[in-house]
């Protein structure tokens, strides 16, 4: 029990990821308003950013620009470099769904999944 | 001309990325000129496919590395049987969609946004192509999102309210599934410090020994993330909406091309790179085996209630795409001939079942399946191609269904597991019980007068519908010309 503790201590910032991921992933599939499962996503989003760049953590290692003749831990770059693409993935696609999200508004005059589920099957 | 050839595996994505891009300026500038060069592209890059195939079946596989990196540093291309299997399959359907297209999107789209859909198309078309060739895992990861982005443009780009709230619900549940890839990717990433497929995979194994963990929780979350965007049965909920109400061409090629290209991505994944001693520990196969066999039964279940044609038939894309994956998950060598043979086989049967819907609608505005008696002397032409489509799927000898079908009953014989081959008897009969009454009452069924021809049918739409019907019939009497090229690609990956 004890070493599983130290183990999730030592390692927290793999553990707040994914505490984190949960969150967003419990927000996104709960919640009924879209704009909230959006948040939802980006949370979740978030933290696997978060838990792919501490892979690339080294403790006591700074950013990897090599001068010379000065020796240093660096941290590993890749990570942080194809985090910058998620990055922009995920910002466009939470554009692309808040865009969306417009159109449903002016079609339903609502967010609300569940209002919009009522508005359909009345309509039937 | 040889200098050039070189590049072909990057020009085939590039070169449809590029005409993407140059499409809203077209638009704007030269409108006749859209439709001409969006078709030169996609022609462009399925004569480079064929050049790709054909330098496949003389050198054997072979690597690109993207600008001159190679593989640690750089991105990686392999061009191997599969991926020219798969790119054959891409870029020819995807032309023949493209010729249909031209015509049928007039009538769904609005004129400012016509233009657009071709930028959205020739990307959708480039993410599925870099899917089949990418070596790299985080590349995989980029072609996943702009695929998905893309195929929710293509089904919102109508603008009614149904397309904007499937297109809504597609694009989150898809976020759900990147987001577990990625999550996957980290997991490889973080015990084998590699993310091209090559290195991935020899080390692999020794990782397995030492953090089995995390390659199994990365297995399960590809396996979870690949399974929503491929729409295998549990995570199904977001296609037959998504499908139905997106205008017919790009109903056809996400029903027929897309939801496969994921099935590549899972064959990639699961059977060349994750070392076996991994499905020891885990019973990942089984599972896919026993969710890919409910979704075949239970598609063909929903479909039959549908009221809808393109409903309908998007309920029968749920249960196809289960072939494949069951084809997949039977590692036997013919099982997964099956799988694979199926995605080129289905590509064909299902788009052209679009197409042949979206023709009806085009000229009468019928969607009901109960208003369409009798349609059958009103458009012979687009019911005999949908009655080959209907018999293809039943599985009927003489059509490539039955050729795909045999193939995956073999191999289910060929590690004992005969359920399985009931399993595909029985969907083959209910395939029958809701594709054939359609036939026969639009040829034998009374004409109620519940439909107008408004519109004659244009040849630009009848010529896909043709040249598919008559692939269907071809590659079902004479299937060697791509069981050769199937049969390559599974001797590749299972070796």
């Amino acid at each position: 029990m004890i070493e599983i503790l130290s183990k999730l201590l030592h390692n927290f910032y793999y553990l707040i990821a994914i505490i984190l991921f949960v969150i967003g992933f419990h927000t996104m599939l709960s919640h009924s308003n879209l704009i909230k499962k959006i948040m939802g996503m980006n949370i979740m989003e978030t933290a696997i950013f978060l838990f792919f760049v501490s892979i690339g953590y080294v403790e006591g290692g700074r950013a990897p620009i090599i001068q010379p003749g000065q020796e240093h831990i660096y941290v590993n770059p890749i990570p942080s470099a194809l985090i910058l693409t998620g990055i922009v993935v995920a910002v466009s696609v939470t554009a692309f769904a808040l865009s969306l999200i417009v159109k449903i508004y002016q079609h339903y005059g609502t967010v609300d999944a569940e209002e919009i589920m009522l508005i359909r099957s009345r309509e039937t | 001309m040889t200098s050039l050839a070189v590049h072909f595996p990057a020009l085939v994505v590039v070169n449809l990325l590029i005409c993407s891009f140059v499409m809203p300026v077209l638009d704007r500038w030269k409108k006749n000129l859209v439709i001409p060069v969006a078709l030169g592209s996609m022609a462009l890059s399925f004569v480079f496919s064929i050049h790709l195939a054909v330098r496949v079946s003389v050198e054997g596989a072979f690597g690109y590395a993207m600008g001159g990196w190679v593989a640690p540093w750089g991105i990686e291309f392999v061009v191997d049987h599969f991926s020219v299997f798969m790119l054959l399959t891409l870029t020819g359907v995807g032309l023949l969609i493209l010729v249909y297209a031209t015509q049928d999107l007039v009538h769904e789209l609005k004129e400012d946004v016509l233009g657009w859909y071709y930028t959205l198309y020739l990307l959708l078309m480039a993410s599925m192509v870099g899917l089949a060739l990418t070596n790299d895992l985080f590349n995989l990861f980029v072609f996943v999102e702009i695929c998905a982005i893309a195929s929710c443009a293509i089904i919102s780009i109508k603008e009614n309210r149904e397309c904007i709230e499937a297109s809504l619900k597609y694009l989150i549940l898809s976020a759900v599934g990147s987001g577990g890839m990625l999550l996957g990717i980290a997991m490889i990433y973080m015990v084998t410090g590699h993310l091209n497929f090559t290195h991935v995979t020899e080390a692999l194994p020794q990782a397995f020994e030492l953090y089995p963990r995390n390659i199994m929780v990365a297995m399960a979350l590809f396996a979870a993330g690949i399974g929503v965007k491929a729409a295998l049965f549990p995570l199904h909920v977001w296609l037959p909406d998504a499908h139905s109400s997106a205008p017919s061409p790009s109903s056809a090629i996400l029903s027929g091309l897309v939801i496969k290209v994921y099935a590549a991505v899972f064959i990639k994944l699961f059977l060349k790179m994750f070392p076996w001693e991994a499905y020891e520990a885990i019973p990942l196969m089984t599972i896919v085996l026993i969710m890919s066999s409910v979704g075949i039964v239970m598609g063909s279940m929903f479909a039959i209630v549908q009221e809808d044609i393109k409903k309908m038939l998007a309920y029968s894309s749920v249960a196809q795409i289960g072939y494949v994956f069951l084809g997949i998950a039977l590692l036997s060598q013919n099982g997964t001939l099956g799988g694979i043979l199926h995605i080129f086989n289905h590509a064909l049967m299902k788009s052209m079942l679009f197409m042949a819907a979206g023709a009806i609608i085009y000229c009468t505005g019928v969607r009901r399946i109960s208003d369409l008696k009798g349609i059958g002397t009103k458009m012979p032409m687009v019911m005999s191609v949908f009655s080959i489509g209907a018999f293809s799927m039943v599985g009927i000898p003489m059509t490539n269904g039955f050729i795909s079908k045999w193939y995956l009953a073999i191999g289910a014989l060929d590690v004992d597991k005969p359920l399985y081959v009931a399993v595909i008897l029985l969907s083959s009969l209910l395939n029958g019980v809701y594709y054939l009454p359609i036939v026969v009452n639009a040829f034998f069924g009374e004409h109620k007068g519940n439909f107008q021809m408004s519109r004659k049918l244009p040849l630009q739409m009848a010529i896909p519908l043709i040249i598919l019907a008559s692939a269907i019939i071809i590659t079902g009497i004479f299937p060697r010309l791509m069981l050769d090229l199937a049969d390559k690609a599974v001797l590749f990956l299972l070796n």
